[in-house]
Parts: structure tokens; C-alpha cells; sequence
């Protein structure tokens, strides 16, 4: 018999031991308990995060499309090498430019203490020309090249890099190519255009990141090395914010709810063109130096999940539209007139008009 | 005779119990209280059933700034559910031990943002886990890394 209450004992802790593990779904309600705790082996490092509370989420994916209204584009004379006239002044009415733009920024690494992300890059600009008479002696050549399809297609990588709890280091590069090319004959990787910046920065709180660095760009139009300054603030109701990364872009955030967010701000684009599909031209090596200041209200909402959709409508500034010739390929390094006055090859003005862009994008966890 | 049969069955009844409590001691090493990295939150580990979940049991910053009050699941898309406090919510869920030292099939929660994620869980060692939480396939996802946490004992207050 007492061998019999030994065994019915045991089994009885044994199902004792089997419950305590499986159903532990009872409310515990003293969460004081959890005040006081060490952790087991050494504390985590703790590594401050890319990003701070109330950011607008990173697009992993995205498509979109993007539409400038009818504005006027005019040239002033354009001379070859040997300083003998190419082309006469000339004016053409644009009725509208406009384009894809799609690319993707996948996480290779993504971890608490190292961030490295590897983007695609495909932006397409088309220009529809109004029917107007030719100038005397022709369409300027550097006009006439609008009526190809300019491409931006380029490999992009960002690497975050956090050195503790608030500080961090930020690097992005990116190698693109830009131009009058076609896909089906895509131009030589000797014309890739370089960028990075490089960012050292500081995350105080949890809604605060700052942060100030150098950065190689081709934003306004032509190479430059300029300081950048980055700063990310969400206000304690989680209601208003700054995002930005000055001089490329700024904007005030207004957050409805985590999935409905406002944006004021602006914007710098702009690219080198190479002008490479006029075989005639392509010898004068001629890259247009475009560069605007997009004005813009911004509003970005998830559709479902991580499906977003961002709507922008804005009004477009030019900055600098004009053409440089880059004897040997070397680039010319003005940096705003303080390195060199160099007169560029082509000079030319356009006048603004307002902008829609649409994109659809699949956002980061 | 019918001692004997008594004694026999609940052998094998004790027998089946203990090899099924050792086959899931494997996975119940993922029980306890861990930290993410960011320090704001402390998540327990419980298993249902089957499976592993997680809930919230400390925050750094327990209290809404903007009105004072115990902080709530607000950013939830469901808008029945903004009202629940976000002490006690169960972040982690449906985690199914894979065998060695992985946990998946399950989810995370975002209370900052309302989203929820596919989730996977590494341990990395006995007191680290590696949470990957991801959209639809693991390469679009980050990776956070909890460290286990004891829970200090009270000190007896003298009478």
C-alpha cells in the first residue's frame, strides 16, 4: 500500500510539474515584481536605433509617378570645342514632364548594432514638347535632346552604424547613372556619377536624433561637397516633428495617427544629364546641370499593413538648368563660385510650375 | 492481482509523462523575463498550450505624457482594442519550438506603430535571443537582441 502512495505521489508532482509549464495564462496583476531585475549574465549592450519615435517609416519598396505642369524652357547659344556656334538661342514650351520612379532599399544586415542596406534606383523623366514653330536655324541641340527620355538608374547603400546608446555613425553612397540613354543601349560606366555623405550623430531621447556630416551630391545640379545636418524631433504627444536632412530636404511632420501623417517642406533634386544619345553631340561631352527646389505638401497613409501610399503636390523651383562641357570627363568644381568661376557651356533658365507625385511603398518593420 | 495492474498502469502513465515533459524542456527554455535591446520594455515569456507567447510586464515609461494616464494599446488599427493598457499586452504570439534553439511560426507587436510582424526567435545563447520580426519573407526584417532578466528577490521587511 505505501508503495502505491509513492507512485500515485509522484505522478501527481509529475502532472503538478506538466501544468505549471503548459498554463501559466493567469492574470498577474502585481507587475511590481518586474521593478527590480539584473539581468543573468552581462547586460545587453545597448545600441541606439536608426531610427526615434514617430518617424515616418523607411521604404523597403517602392513605385511612383511623378507629373511637372507646362512650363517654358529657354537657351541662350551654344558654341563647340573650337568656340564656333552649335546653336542659337532657342525657347521651347514644355507641356508637361513626367516619369517612373521605382527602386528598393533591402536590409542585408539589420541588427541592433549594425545596419547595411543595398537599394535599386530607376527614375524615368519625359518631356512633351508643344507644337510651335522651329527658331531660324533650327532647334537648339541642347533643347532637341528633350525630346529622349532622361534616366536616372543607379545602386544606392546605407550603413548605420550605431557606436553606443546615442551615438552613431551614418554613411550613404551611390553610384548612378544619368542621361539620355536608352535601356536598350544603356550608356558606358565610365559616366557613373559618385555621391556619400558621411553623418556623425547623436540620439539623446527616444524622439530626438541629430546629427552633422559632409556629403558629396550631385543635388544641385553639379558636383558639390557640402556640409549636412540632420535633425529628427517628435514632440511628447507624438502630434508634430522635424524631419530633416538639410540641405536635401526638410519638413514639418504632422502625425494624425501612426498611419496617417502629414509633411510641409521642401526638397533639393537634380542630376547630372549626360547628353549621350545624339551622336553628333556626344563629343562635346555635355552634361545638363539640373537642379530644383521642390515646395511640397506631403500626405502618406498605409492602405493595409506595410502597404503605403505617399501623395505629394508641390510647386517646382529651378535652380539651375544649365549645360557644362567636361573636357576629358573631368568634372568642373565650382562649390557655389568659390573654387572656380569656370562659365558654363549653355546657359538656360526654365520657369516653374506646380507638381503631383504619387508612389505606392512597402515600408520597413 | 489488481494491485499489481494499479501499479502497472500508472508506472506507464508516469513513464509517458516524463518523457513528454523532457521532450519539451528543449523549448521551455525560452520561459522567463527578457529585455530588448532599447531597455524600454521588459516582456515575459509564458507558454499556452503548446505554444509560447509574450507579454509586456514593465515599461520604462508606464505613463502617457500628454495625459498623465497608464499608456494604452492606442495606435492599434482595431479601435475596440486602444483602450487596453499596454501593461499586460501580449506582444508575442503563437511561437511553436522548432527544435535546437529556434521559435517561429509566430508574431510580434509594435505598439509604437499598430503593426504586427512574422517573427522569428533565435537563441543565441541561454540568456540571448535574437527576435527577427519581418514582412512576408525573413530578408525584409530587423533584428533586435532580448537578454534575460532574474528577478531580484524582496527584501524581508523587518517587523
Amino acid at each position: 500500500m505505501r508503495k502505491l502512495h509513492l507512485i500515485f505521489g509522484l505522478t501527481v508532482l509529475a502532472a503538478g510539474q506538466l501544468r505549471s509549464q503548459s498554463d501559466s495564462t493567469g492574470t498577474e496583476d502585481d507587475f511590481s515584481m518586474y521593478n527590480d531585475v539584473d539581468f543573468v549574465d552581462e547586460g545587453a549592450k545597448r545600441y541606439c536605433s536608426p531610427k526615434i519615435e514617430g518617424l515616418s517609416p523607411a521604404q523597403l519598396i517602392y513605385i511612383g509617378y511623378d507629373v511637372q505642369g507646362p512650363y517654358t524652357m529657354r537657351a541662350e547659344s551654344l558654341t563647340d570645342r573650337a568656340g564656333k556656334e552649335l546653336s542659337g538661342a532657342d525657347e521651347m514650351e514644355i507641356a508637361a514632364t513626367h516619369g517612373l520612379r521605382l527602386g528598393c532599399n533591402i536590409p542585408v544586415i539589420s541588427t541592433t548594432s549594425l545596419v547595411w542596406q543595398m537599394g535599386f534606383n530607376y527614375w524615368q523623366t519625359n518631356f512633351e514638347g508643344m507644337e510651335q514653330a522651329l527658331p531660324v536655324g533650327g532647334r537648339n541641340k541642347v533643347i532637341d535632346q528633350h525630346r529622349n527620355a532622361f534616366r536616372t538608374m543607379g545602386l544606392n547603400t546605407t550603413v548605420f552604424k550605431p557606436l553606443n546608446d546615442k551615438q552613431f555613425l551614418l554613411f550613404q553612397g551611390s553610384s548612378d547613372l544619368n542621361g539620355d540613354y536608352t535601356l536598350s543601349k544603356i550608356m558606358p560606366l565610365r559616366y557613373l556619377k559618385y555621391s556619400g555623405a558621411v553623418i556623425w550623430g547623436k540620439r539623446p531621447t527616444e524622439k530626438k536624433q541629430w546629427g552633422v556630416g559632409l556629403a558629396r551630391t550631385y543635388r544641385v545640379g553639379e558636383l558639390n561637397y557640402i556640409p549636412v545636418f540632420m535633425y529628427n524631433w517628435t514632440d511628447a504627444a507624438n502630434k508634430w516633428g522635424t524631419e530633416i536632412l538639410f540641405p536635401a530636404r526638410a519638413a514639418v511632420r504632422r502625425t494624425i495617427n501612426p498611419r496617417n501623417m502629414v509633411f510641409a517642406g521642401f526638397e533639393l533634386q537634380g542630376q547630372s544629364y549626360r547628353l549621350y544619345k545624339d551622336e553628333t553631340l556626344r563629343p562635346e561631352d555635355l552634361e545638363i546641370r539640373r537642379g530644383e527646389i521642390r515646395l511640397r505638401m506631403e500626405y502618406q497613409f498605409s492602405v493595409k499593413d506595410f502597404l503605403w501610399v505617399s501623395a505629394q503636390a508641390g510647386y517646382r523651383i529651378n535652380y539651375r538648368y544649365h549645360s557644362d562641357r567636361l573636357d576629358g570627363g573631368k568634372e568642373t568644381l565650382r562649390a557655389f563660385g568659390l573654387v572656380s568661376d569656370a562659365p558654363y557651356a549653355m546657359e538656360s533658365t526654365l520657369t516653374n510650375p506646380f507638381y503631383v507625385s504619387i508612389s505606392v511603398n512597402l515600408v520597413s518593420p | 492481482m489488481k494491485k499489481i495492474s494499479l501499479i502497472a498502469l500508472f508506472s506507464v502513465l508516469l513513464l509517458s509523462m516524463t518523457a513528454f515533459v523532457s521532450q519539451n524542456t528543449d523549448g521551455d527554455r525560452l520561459l522567463g523575463v527578457w529585455e530588448p535591446s532599447n531597455g524600454r520594455a521588459r516582456v515575459k515569456v509564458e507558454k499556452i498550450g503548446d505554444k509560447y507567447f509574450g507579454r509586456i510586464v514593465w515599461l520604462k515609461e508606464p505613463v502617457e505624457p500628454a495625459t498623465g494616464e497608464n499608456k494604452t494599446d492606442k495606435n492599434n488599427p482595431d479601435a475596440s482594442l486602444r483602450n487596453v493598457p499596454l501593461k499586460g499586452y501580449r506582444n508575442l504570439k503563437d511561437f511553436v519550438y522548432k527544435g535546437g534553439d529556434i521559435w517561429d511560426e509566430g508574431t510580434i507587436y509594435d505598439p509604437l506603430n499598430g503593426n504586427t510582424y512574422s517573427c522569428t526567435i533565435k537563441m543565441t545563447d541561454k540568456n540571448t535571443l535574437d527576435i527577427r520580426g519581418y514582412i512576408g519573407v525573413s530578408a525584409l526584417g530587423r533584428t533586435d537582441i532580448w537578454k534575460r532578466l532574474e528577478i531580484k528577490p524582496k527584501k524581508a521587511t523587518k517587523k
